[in-house]
């Protein structure tokens, strides 16, 4: 079949996983929709250092399973391919979100003031440390429905990575305009994140693991833990 | 009702975080060395929650059944924690030591550490004071006859070896000649056998003796004149018993 007929652009053009063409100084020559976007929260400097690492000896092209993070952004794996010494291509594989199994069970669950949790863990995380912590919450979020004792055990394992950091900020806030469907309702988002100069990661797969369980949306950067809890009514 | 004193900062958090929970159903615990409060504390902050001991399993699946608050003491010492469910339950457990560490963290939302007296000189103040205070009245001794500062601190075993020594400490204080002689008497009476027992004894009287006149003449050679005896005598008996 002669493919060098039919014009493959588009179907790159939107493909969900990112596609960048550098030239052999690092400047894009074309970029997809997807890497348009990624590109808010990478810098192309970092992408092109990559491309070059990757690349293969000799033209030709080489796939790498690789776990890359940006933001909310995650890649398993990237291809980096050349025809010649003019051009060098890059495209990341998104990871695939994991589906769970684990069904919600609202009706088990209790109406609470997520503001009384968070307080009542940040004392508790006061009784064995004494980083300095500011907090800044919205009073005017409507309490909602979550398994209590989960979650507690969530802020406790999210908060302990933080035991050694030298300050701690910790925000809690209405995402507007965001919602997940859960049970085939669409349920508004609140953000909780917490800062720091750095964390521990020894229990991010106990954090993944809990967050799951309630359906919490979890992004564990190096400096940070930010999670999306949906505020069930 | 219990009542609870502390000024530690850390007992201060864990009540404040509890009465943030005290409406949730959440499932917390209390670790921390035997007789340092923990079992008090809970009744403090919960005084209508049931109170279970976690040496009868059967006791506290059967509570976990029929209460929506619960407290479980001694849960170090339930032989199958695991087959718990906690969920939608108020629980406030305590325990003597962690255990299963990743067993606790699986059942509990708050793991809060008790501390101990020794960490906590003001709380130990405090106690001292409370003790002496029920002790001179349970021995009826009078109160502003006692010297606190004087009374000596065992915090080995938390407050239960500081109320025990400070008793025995009162006691002694309250003691005059009879009560030492009817001491002896017992002690004589009880242990008295073989056929070197006057031998075996002497020393209940003869190292107090010495180690109060060498504390309070602080020479030895002034201690013979006192005691009445050679000096050679008393370097023998200190030897004998073995005192610094």
């Amino acid at each position: 079949m002669n493919t060098t007929l039919i014009n493959f652009e588009s179907f790159v053009e939107w493909d969900n996983n990112p596609f960048i063409l550098f030239s052999n100084l690092g400047k894009i020559l074309y970029l997809n929709n997807a890497a348009e976007i990624l590109f808010g929260y990478v810098s192309q400097k970092e992408l092109y250092d990559i491309a070059i690492s990757y690349a293969t000896q000799d033209y030709g092209y080489r796939s790498t399973t690789l776990a890359l993070s940006y933001d909310t952004f995650s890649f398993h794996a990237i291809t980096v391919g050349y025809e010649s010494e003019d051009q060098i291509s890059l495209r990341l594989y998104n990871t695939p979100r994991i589906q769970t199994n684990h069904k919600l069970q609202t009706n088990k669950f209790i109406t609470t003031d997520i503001n009384i949790l968070l307080e009542a863990n940040i004392a508790l995380f006061k009784t064995k440390n004494t980083n300095p912590l500011s907090l800044l919450v919205d009073q005017d979020l409507p309490a909602f429905k979550i398994d209590q004792n989960n979650f507690s055990k969530l802020l406790r394992k999210v908060l302990d990575a933080f035991r050694s950091s030298d300050s701690i900020d910790i925000s809690l806030k209405l995402l507007i305009g965001q919602y997940v469907m859960i049970e085939g309702k669409k349920e508004p988002l609140v953000q909780l994140n917490v800062l720091a100069n750095g964390r521990y990661s020894d229990a991010d797969h106990e954090i993944r693991a809990l967050a799951n369980i309630s359906q919490i949306k979890c992004l564990l950067n190096e400096q940070s833990i930010r999670m999306e809890v949906p505020l069930i009514q | 009702m219990e009542t609870f004193f502390t000024t530690s900062d850390k007992i201060q958090h864990i009540i404040k975080s509890f009465n943030l929970t005290k409406t949730l159903f959440v499932s917390s615990i209390i670790i921390g060395e035997a007789h340092t409060g923990k079992k008090t504390l809970a009744r403090y902050l919960f005084p209508d929650a049931f109170l279970v001991s976690g040496t009868d399993q059967d006791a506290v699946e059967s509570a976990l059944e029929n209460y929506d608050e619960l407290i479980i003491s001694d849960f170090e010492k339930l032989p199958n924690p695991s087959q718990l469910n906690f969920d939608n339950k108020r629980i406030i457990a305590t325990a003597n030591y962690m255990g299963n560490a990743s067993l606790i963290d699986a059942l509990f939302a708050f793991i809060y550490m008790m501390p101990t007296l020794l960490e906590r000189p003001e709380d130990v103040k405090y106690l001292k004071s409370q003790f002496v205070k029920e002790a001179c009245s349970t021995l009826m001794i009078e109160e502003d006859k006692v010297d606190i500062s004087t009374l000596p601190l065992n915090l080995s075993m938390n407050a239960k070896s500081l109320k025990k020594s400070l008793y025995i400490d009162l006691l002694k204080l309250s003691m005059g000649k009879k009560e030492i002689e009817d001491v002896m008497y017992q002690y004589l009476y009880k242990t008295l056998d073989g056929n070197d027992g006057y031998r075996e004894h002497l020393g209940l009287f003869e190292k107090p003796l010495i180690q109060a006149g060498l504390d309070k003449f602080g020479s030895q050679l002034q201690l013979s004149q006192v005691l009445g005896i050679n000096r050679n005598t008393l370097r023998k008996k200190i030897h004998e018993h073995d005192i610094d």
